[in-house]
């Protein structure tokens, strides 16, 4: 399984019958094409029998005027190779479940129905996910919103269309539920949980999420790349440079752009100080939970130090704003002063760190309510396809970094630690390890960065280049002002659009600090979007709380909460 | 824990001066002059001024808006020293924050909540997609934003605001002297 070229060569005979077609996408992007009805004998074969993880899984609409036509993608990918498995199968409105088979496929599947109307057939749970039978009208066949024909601007009329309904209700003698959200009691994203209780031990929790469905794949349709970028930063706002970066690996593998070597740098910067930052913020908001306030006040000033410091560098608390088609911004650029700033500021953030670190593993307090508390078995990681370093504390690994590697990160040393105590304290070990492997990773790109000045070479090739970008062809004059940075300057962008009236298509990717992060972007012929299919860890993660929770008291819910520090606006999108 | 602290001492204590006068006000609107008025009609007691609640809702938010929510209450900004301070319930409340557009399944918890808070009330909206919805305005699943759905007193513009100017916003709303 270690080659990429041959690897169609060695499936089982039976599946590579079912393969009607197949090819290379890009390097790594194998597209298997099959009927709908191998379509479960195929799926399980590479998730049950290779033990491939399910990435993510959507529908696109490709209806002509001779009725509905609809292609859905499974994205399947594995620890050991660089590569990822695309199936793909057509339907004109129903499709087989593999929820009972695969969980991860549990929302994916939801997800269509709701919003491509395309019905999952056995599915066990075929409630509604994201549009809300108390104001969405539900089973209308005009009524899905990422249909083609279907206006972004278009909303129903807001009433009452029907109940929300619970899965499973736990009866017995002495249990009670208790509800909480959307609205919660602190500064916190809306969720809807069902705790089902007996005394103080959860029997089961039931989430309910997509509170905040914004609609933000439908609104990118037949946008720009530009205006899109600027959405990518809208979907989970602490994650906008993971998010950015992936909307940008994938336009930027259709459009064939080259990136020079210091943009490469630059953003793997960007993304772990992002990691970094969104680490040392869960630290300080489990610190807090665990009710040790002065370690936690402690955190607070760090995070806000490091805040200040992405101010410093790019004019923008959370890094906003600085990727862009081709490489970076000049706002976002790392110049020697910078560099220098940088690399004195972590030292001291680093020292910092270490510090809080001893602290909190001195606390004896800590260690009794992190330890042993919010459980998730391995299985439980496999069956839901967990990523990140929620399946990392609980032994699977799970890094793209080091799976597929992007950017630069094949060339920097650094490990992806896996532990196999599962609970809440190993999850924060795991970050203690991110933490100090995002110092060494930014360190080994400061001493690496290419020497010449970028800035003015990015600023050269703005004022030659401004009528070449994208953007102006797409007859959006708004970011003019911005450039794109080019060592080797003049990458003729507006020659290497595609000619060809093919939509085409190509997977961003990039682990972000909750886990992977995959985008699916298909440009139309003119360059604009035609499906973004945005996928956040969160989507895949949010499950495992139902489990995790499990047997422990609802005291300790805000804990393993905090543990896996998921987004909802990531989620809900 | 002492090397904390020998570290606090060497850098000082980090919360942030305010001079009300230094404000930049390029980033807020204050719809409502006459706040601090109504809210000392509310009780007779001028000590009120300095008890200000805050309830936060998140209508539809990227979440970059409550990190600097968030962000008030850390000991750079310490708004809790002009009085100001989040609690749980709506029942508790003076402000209603409101950060996001207004997504069509959060649209009747944000109203109950604005109704459960006692009279009189202020809302506060953070962010360039609270008012009017910003690039979620016309989407299938939004409904705008606040801006027609309740009596928004303070704006508070950026993408996401800087606390220090969330901060700022009240401060000036509600007259306070800065310390
Ligand atoms: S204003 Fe900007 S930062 Fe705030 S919620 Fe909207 S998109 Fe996010």
């Amino acid at each position: 399984m270690k080659n990429k070229l041959d690897f169609i060569q060695n499936l089982d005979k039976d599946i590579k019958e079912a393969v009607t077609e197949n090819f290379y996408n890009q390097d790594n992007e194998l597209v298997l094409k099959i009927n709908l009805k191998d379509l479960k004998k195929v799926c399980l074969y590479f998730f049950k029998d290779l033990k491939f993880y399910l990435l993510s899984a959507f529908a696109a609409d490709e209806s002509k005027n001779d009725g509905n036509k609809f292609k859905i993608r499974y994205i399947f990918s594995h620890s050991s190779i660089d590569l990822f498995i695309i199936i793909e199968t057509e339907t004109g409105g129903t499709f087989p479940s593999l929820s009972e088979e695969i969980p991860a496929l549990n929302w994916y599947e939801r997800e269509m129905k709701d919003l491509f109307g395309l019905i999952p057939e056995g599915h066990p749970d075929p409630r509604p996910l994201m549009l809300f039978p108390e104001n969405y009208p539900q089973d209308i066949q005009n009524m899905h919103p990422l249909r083609k024909d279907y206006p972004f601007n278009f909303r129903p009329e807001f009433k009452k269309y029907g109940e929300y309904s619970y899965n499973k209700d736990v009866k017995g003698d002495g249990v009670f539920n208790i509800l909480v959200g959307p609205v919660h009691a602190g500064i916190i994203e809306p969720g809807h949980f069902r705790f089902s209780m007996s005394g103080e031990p959860i029997l089961q929790l039931e989430i309910r999420h997509f509170w905040k469905h914004r609609g933000i794949e439908k609104i990118a349709e037949g946008k720009t790349i530009s205006e899109t970028l600027s959405l990518a930063e809208k979907i989970s706002g602490d994650h906008c440079v993971a998010h950015s970066l992936a909307f940008l690996t994938a336009a930027e593998k259709i459009l064939n752009i080259k990136i020079p070597e210091n943009a490469l740098y630059i953003r793997t910067i960007y993304a772990e100080l992002e990691r970094l930052l969104c680490n040392i913020n869960d630290f300080a908001w489990l610190f807090q939970d665990a009710g040790y306030s002065f370690g936690a006040q402690e955190t607070f000033v760090l995070k806000e130090d490091i805040m200040e410091l992405n101010k410093y560098l790019s004019g923008s608390r959370f890094n906003k704003d600085i990727l862009s088609l081709g490489g970076i911004n000049i706002c976002g650029n790392i110049d020697n002063l910078r560099k220098n700033v940088l690399k004195e500021k972590l030292s001291n953030f680093k020292k910092r760190y270490l510090n809080l670190k001893k602290m909190l593993l001195n606390s004896s307090t800590i260690g009794e309510r992190f330890e042993e508390t919010g459980y998730i078995n391995k299985e439980t990681i496999l069956d839901l396809c967990a990523l990140g370093f929620a399946a990392r504390a609980s032994g699977v690994p799970s890094d793209t970094r080091k799976e597929h590697p992007y950017l630069i990160y094949d060339k920097l040393h650094f490990n992806s630690k896996v532990l196999k105590n599962r609970d809440v304290f190993a999850r924060l070990l795991i970050r203690f390890y991110d933490i100090e492997e995002s110092f060494s990773i930014i360190t080994q790109c400061l001493n690496e960065l290419p020497a010449e000045d970028i800035n003015k070479a990015g600023r050269e090739y703005a004022d030659n280049n401004v009528n070449n970008t994208v953007d102006n062809i797409s007859k959006n004059k708004s970011k003019n002002d911005r450039c794109i940075i080019a060592k080797d300057d003049k990458i003729d962008i507006a020659q290497q659009l595609p000619t060809n009236s093919l939509r085409s298509w190509a997977l961003g990717y990039c682990e972000s600090q909750r886990g992977n992060i995959m985008h699916f972007v298909e440009l139309d012929e003119k360059s604009r979007i035609s499906r973004w299919k945005i996928r956040d860890p969160s989507f895949h993660n949010w499950q495992l709380i139902e489990f995790a929770v499990i047997g422990d008291i609802i005291a300790d819910f805000p804990l393993v909460n905090k543990s896996l520090n998921l987004s909802y606006a990531g989620n809900d999108l | 824990m002492f090397n904390i602290i020998k570290t606090r001492i060497k850098e000082g204590i980090k919360t942030k001066k305010i001079n009300i006068e230094d404000i930049k006000k390029d980033n807020i609107v204050i719809f409502n002059e006459e706040l601090k008025n109504k809210l000392l009609n509310k009780s007779k007691n001028k000590n009120f001024i300095n008890n200000i609640s805050v309830r936060v809702v998140d209508s539809g938010s990227c979440n970059a808006c409550l990190h600097e929510m968030s962000a008030l209450t850390n000991p750079y900004y310490d708004m809790e020293r002009f009085g100001f301070k989040f609690v749980a319930a709506p029942k508790h409340a003076d402000i209603l924050m409101v950060a996001g557009c207004v997504t069509r399944n959060m649209y009747s918890a944000l109203l109950k909540t604005y109704e459960n808070i006692p009279y009189p009330k202020f809302v506060v909206a953070i962010g360039d997609c609270a008012m009017n919805g910003g690039v979620f305005k016309d989407s299938y699943a939004t409904l705008g934003g606040i801006e027609d759905k309740l009596p928004v007193d303070i704006l508070i513009k950026g993408c996401p605001p800087e606390p220090i100017d969330i901060l700022a916003g009240l401060l000036l709303a509600f007259g306070k002297s800065a310390k």
